[in-house]
C-alpha cells in the first residue's frame, strides 16, 4: 500500500475516533431536548402547607357535590378527570358503614366530606383524604395524605405516609407513625411511643399537656444580634448557675450546668451537652450530637448534624417566638414542648420519662 | 528540567486526587444541610444590597423577584447600591423606591473608586443590622431564599454564607450551555462536598451573605480587591468564621452569552483569584491563625487554582523539551507519561466531577455535550494564562488593577 495512502488513512481513522463522541454532541447541540435552566422553586418558600394547598385546589372541582350530599345526605361515588375514583359522603359516619375496603384491605378511593368524618379501622387509605368537619380515624389504618378542616385524630398505631394538615388540633394516640409532613394551624399533640419526621404548629406537644407555658420572650427576640463572640479551641464548659453573655463557639465539646444561662447562642463542634434548667436565648448549634436536660428553655433556632436527645419539661421556641428544632435522629421525651417546626431528617421518636 | 516537570506533575496529581476526592464524597457520602430545616423562626432583620453599574437591563426584575419574597417586609431592607451607572439604572431604581419607599433604600453613588467592592464598602453607611445579602443586579431570587441564606446566620460560628447559582439562559447556546455544565460541576459538587467535608467553601459575593461584626472584625470590604469574595472568603477563615454553602438555596443568573464576554470575566477571576493568593497563601498555609489544617490545606488547594493554568501550559511546553532533548530517564517515557496524564486523568478528572454533577440535577441529554467541554477548557486554560501573565507584567510595571463589569445579555423590562 501507498505509504501517503496509508497515513492518509490513519489520519482519517484517528479523525473519526475523536470526532465520535461529539456526534451525541452536536445532536443534543442541534435539538436542544435537554436545554431548560434547571427547575428552581420560584413561587413559594417550601412550606409546610404546600401539599395541603395543592390538594385544596384540587379538589375544588368537587365544590359543588360537596354542598350538595352534605344537604341530601348521600354519598356519590364518581372519577375525577384525571381517572381518580372518589367517594363524596354527606354524611361523614357513613364512612362506617359503607364496603370501603377490598380483599387486600386497600382502599382505592379518594374520599371527601364537608361534614365530621369517621372512618372503620384497618384500612390502607391509597389516596388522599378530605374532612369538612372533625376528622377521626380507626386504629391500625394507613393513609396517604389527610386535610382536615377542623381537628384531627388518628388513633392507635396508624401510619401516614406523605402529609397531615389539620385547620384545629391534630392528635395522634400510641404506636403511630408519621412520616412526611404533619401540620396543623392550631397544635399537635403526640402520645409515646410514636415517630415522625417533620411536625409543624404553633405549639407542638409531647405527652400530656403542659403547663405554665411561657406565653412571651420577646426580651429574648432576635439574640442573634448580639455580637460578642468568644471563640474556643478544644472542649468548653460553663459553670451550673453560671450566665455567659454573648455568642459562644467551641471548636470540641460545649457542656453547660445546670441552671446556667447563656445570653447569647452556643455551638458546639463535637457535641453540645446540657444539664437540667438551662436557658439560652439564642439559638444552639451542634456539628455533632446534642443532648439537651430536662426543663431547658431554648429560644432560637436548635439545630445538631447527628443525633438529638430532649429531656421532658424543656422548652424550645415561645408562642410569639416559634423556632425550628433539627436534627436528621430526635428522640424527645414526654413533657416537650416546641413551638413551630419540630424536624427529624430521618427518624423522630418519642420516646418514655427517663 | 525534569524535576520541574516533576513538580508540575505532582501538583497536576493533587488536582486530579482532590477532583475525585469531592465527586465521590458528592455522590456516596453524608450530605451536610444544617440550616435548610429551619423553616421558622424569630427572622433577624436584614439588609439586601443589590450591586448595580449600569443594569438597566436587568435592575427591575431583581427589586420585583425581591419584593415578592417571604420575608418579613418589616425586617427586610433593600438597598439598590447603583455604582456611577450612565444609563437608566437610577430612573429604574428611583421608579421603585417611588413605589416601595418603606422597603428600598437608594444608595446612589456618582464618584468614587471603580469596581464592587467599593461601592459596597460605601454602601454600609445605610447598613445597620447584623445580616447582610448579596445580590448582583442580574440575579433572580426565589420566594424562599431570603430566608434560606439568612437560616445561617443563627450559627454564631458562620460569618458568610453562599447559595447556589443557576444559569437561566443555559440553552441559548454553545457557550452558556458550557457554562451551564461548569456551573452545575462547581455548586452541586465542588462546593457542597467541601461543605460535607467540612473544608472551605467559596464566597461567591452574589447570591450570598455576610454577618456585620464578622465583616468589621475582618476590616470591611477590601476595595483593592478585584475578587471581593474570595478575599472575603480568605479573611473570614483567618479570623475563625465559617463560610457555609447552602446548595439547595438556589438562584437564576445570566452567564454570558459571547466568547469575548467570557474571556473577560474569567480573566478578572482569575486576576482577583491570584491576587488572593499572593496576600494570604504563605499566611494561610503557615501562619498563626484559626484555620485548622483541613482549611489550611483546602484553602491553599483553592487560592491555586487559577494558577494551574499557565502551570499547566508550562508542563506540556516542559513535557515536550524533555522528550524531544531525550533528557528523560528511560529515554522521553516519563515525558511521554506526563503528556498523556494531561490529556487523559487530569481532564477526565474534571469531565467526571461535571458529569455527577449533571446525574445529580436529574438532567439526561445535555450529558451529550461533556466533550464540548474541551473547548471550553482550552479557551479558559489559555486565558487565565494570559490573565496571569498581564497580572506579572502589571505587577512589574506598577500598572493599576482595572475592573471589567460583565456586559448582559437579557432584553430591558418594559
Amino acid at each position: 500500500m501507498n505509504s501517503y495512502l496509508a497515513l492518509a488513512i490513519l489520519m482519517l481513522l484517528a479523525a473519526t475516533v475523536f470526532m465520535l463522541p461529539l456526534i451525541p454532541a452536536l445532536v443534543e447541540l442541534r435539538r436542544k431536548s435537554d436545554a431548560l435552566p434547571l427547575s428552581v422553586i420560584q413561587q413559594h418558600a417550601g412550606e409546610i402547607r404546600h401539599f395541603a394547598d395543592s390538594f385544596r385546589s384540587y379538589i375544588k372541582e368537587l365544590e359543588t357535590l360537596l354542598r350538595e350530599s352534605l344537604h341530601s345526605r348521600a354519598a356519590v361515588f364518581g372519577t375525577l378527570p384525571d381517572g381518580t375514583d372518589y367517594l363524596v359522603l354527606g354524611c361523614g359516619d357513613e364512612a362506617l358503614r359503607l364496603p370501603l375496603k377490598e380483599e387486600n384491605g386497600l382502599c382505592p378511593l379518594l374520599i371527601a366530606t364537608n361534614s365530621n368524618l369517621r372512618l372503620p379501622s384497618h384500612i390502607k387509605f391509597s389516596k388522599d383524604i378530605y374532612a369538612g368537619g372533625q376528622f377521626v380515624g380507626g386504629a391500625k389504618n394507613q393513609y396517604r395524605a389527610i386535610l382536615g378542616e377542623k381537628t384531627v385524630h388518628l388513633s392507635a398505631a396508624s401510619r401516614v405516609m406523605r402529609w397531615v394538615h389539620a385547620m384545629g388540633e391534630f392528635e395522634a394516640d400510641s404506636d403511630c407513625e408519621l412520616h412526611g409532613r404533619i401540620s396543623s394551624d392550631r397544635g399537635i399533640r403526640l402520645q409515646k411511643p410514636c415517630s415522625f419526621q417533620r411536625l409543624n404548629a404553633p405549639r407542638i406537644e409531647i405527652g400530656a399537656p403542659a403547663s405554665d407555658l411561657p406565653s412571651s420572650v420577646s426580651d429574648h427576640a432576635a439574640a442573634l444580634i448580639t455580637t460578642r463572640r468568644l471563640l474556643h479551641d478544644g472542649d468548653f464548659s460553663i459553670p451550673p448557675g453560671e450566665t455567659f453573655l454573648g455568642n459562644l463557639v467551641v471548636r470540641g465539646k460545649l457542656l453547660i450546668g445546670s441552671g446556667a444561662k447563656v445570653q447569647g447562642s452556643a455551638k458546639g463542634d463535637k457535641g453540645v451537652i446540657l444539664e437540667a434548667g438551662v436557658t439560652v436565648d439564642g439559638s444552639l448549634m451542634s456539628a455533632n450530637q446534642m443532648q439537651i436536660g430536662s426543663n431547658c428553655n431554648i429560644h432560637g433556632p436548635v439545630i445538631a448534624e447527628r443525633q438529638m436527645v430532649i429531656e421532658r419539661g424543656t422548652r424550645c421556641g415561645a408562642v410569639d417566638q416559634p423556632t425550628t428544632v433539627s436534627a436528621p435522629w430526635i428522640d424527645v421525651e414526654e413533657g416537650v414542648v416546641v413551638f413551630g417546626t419540630l424536624w427529624a431528617r430521618e427518624l423522630g421518636q418519642v420516646a418514655a420519662k427517663s | 528540567m525534569i524535576y520541574v516537570l516533576y513538580v508540575i506533575i505532582s501538583l497536576i496529581c493533587i488536582y486530579t486526587a482532590r477532583h475525585y476526592w469531592f465527586t465521590l464524597n458528592r455522590l456516596f457520602a453524608f450530605q451536610r444541610h444544617p440550616y435548610i430545616d429551619i423553616d421558622t423562626a424569630d427572622w433577624p432583620p436584614v439588609t439586601i444590597l443589590v450591586a448595580a453599574h449600569n443594569e438597566e437591563k436587568v435592575v427591575a426584575n431583581i427589586l420585583v423577584a425581591l419584593m415578592a419574597v417571604k420575608y418579613p417586609a418589616d425586617k427586610m431592607l433593600v438597598v439598590p447600591v447603583n455604582d456611577r451607572s450612565t444609563d437608566r439604572t437610577r430612573e429604574i431604581i428611583d421608579e421603585f423606591v417611588a413605589r416601595f419607599p418603606d422597603r428600598i433604600r437608594p444608595f446612589h453613588r456618582t464618584n468614587g473608586k471603580g469596581g464592587k467592592a467599593a461601592a459596597l464598602k460605601d454602601a454600609m453607611e445605610l447598613v445597620d443590622t447584623e445580616v447582610i445579602l448579596i445580590f448582583d443586579a442580574d440575579y433572580i431570587p426565589g420566594a424562599g431564599l431570603v430566608r434560606q441564606l439568612t437560616a445561617p446566620f443563627f450559627d454564631p460560628e458562620v460569618g458568610g454564607v453562599m447559595g447556589r447559582v443557576v444559569p437561566m439562559n443555559c440553552g441559548t447556546n454553545l457557550l452558556t450551555r458550557l457554562l451551564d455544565l461548569e456551573r452545575s460541576g462547581g455548586y452541586q459538587v465542588d462546593q457542597q462536598a467541601r461543605m460535607n467535608l467540612r473544608l472551605v467553601p467559596q464566597h461567591g459575593g452574589t447570591v450570598a451573605g455576610v454577618r456585620l461584626s464578622a465583616l468589621r472584625e475582618i476590616g470591611g470590604w477590601n476595595d483593592n480587591s478585584l475578587t471581593e469574595d474570595t478575599d472575603l472568603t480568605y479573611r473570614l477563615l483567618l479570623h475563625g468564621w465559617k463560610t457555609v454553602y447552602q446548595n439547595r438555596s438556589e438562584c437564576y443568573e445570566e452567564v454570558p452569552e459571547t466568547w469575548p464576554v467570557r474571556i473577560k470575566q474569567i480573566m478578572r477571576w482569575a486576576k482577583g483569584h491570584n491576587q488572593a493568593m499572593m496576600t494570604y497563601g504563605l499566611h494561610l498555609l503557615f501562619g498563626k491563625h484559626r484555620a485548622c489544617l483541613r482549611e489550611r490545606i483546602d484553602g491553599t488547594l483553592l487560592l491555586g487554582v487559577y494558577v494551574m493554568a499557565p502551570i499547566t501550559l508550562l508542563g506540556w511546553a516542559l513535557a515536550l523539551a524533555v522528550f524531544y532533548e531525550g533528557i528523560a530517564p528511560l529515554h522521553g517515557v516519563i515525558a511521554l507519561l506526563s503528556i498523556t496524564a494531561y490529556a487523559t486523568i487530569g481532564n477526565l478528572a474534571a469531565f467526571f466531577e461535571i458529569a455527577a454533577a449533571v446525574r445529580l440535577d436529574g438532567n439526561r441529554h445535555r450529558i451529550c455535550l461533556l466533550p464540548f467541554l474541551i473547548l471550553g477548557f482550552t479557551v479558559s486554560i489559555f486565558s487565565v494564562s494570559r490573565a496571569a501573565f498581564s497580572q506579572v507584567k502589571d505587577a512589574l510595571t506598577g500598572a493599576e488593577f482595572h475592573w471589567d463589569k460583565t456586559e448582559r445579555f437579557r432584553k430591558a423590562a418594559s
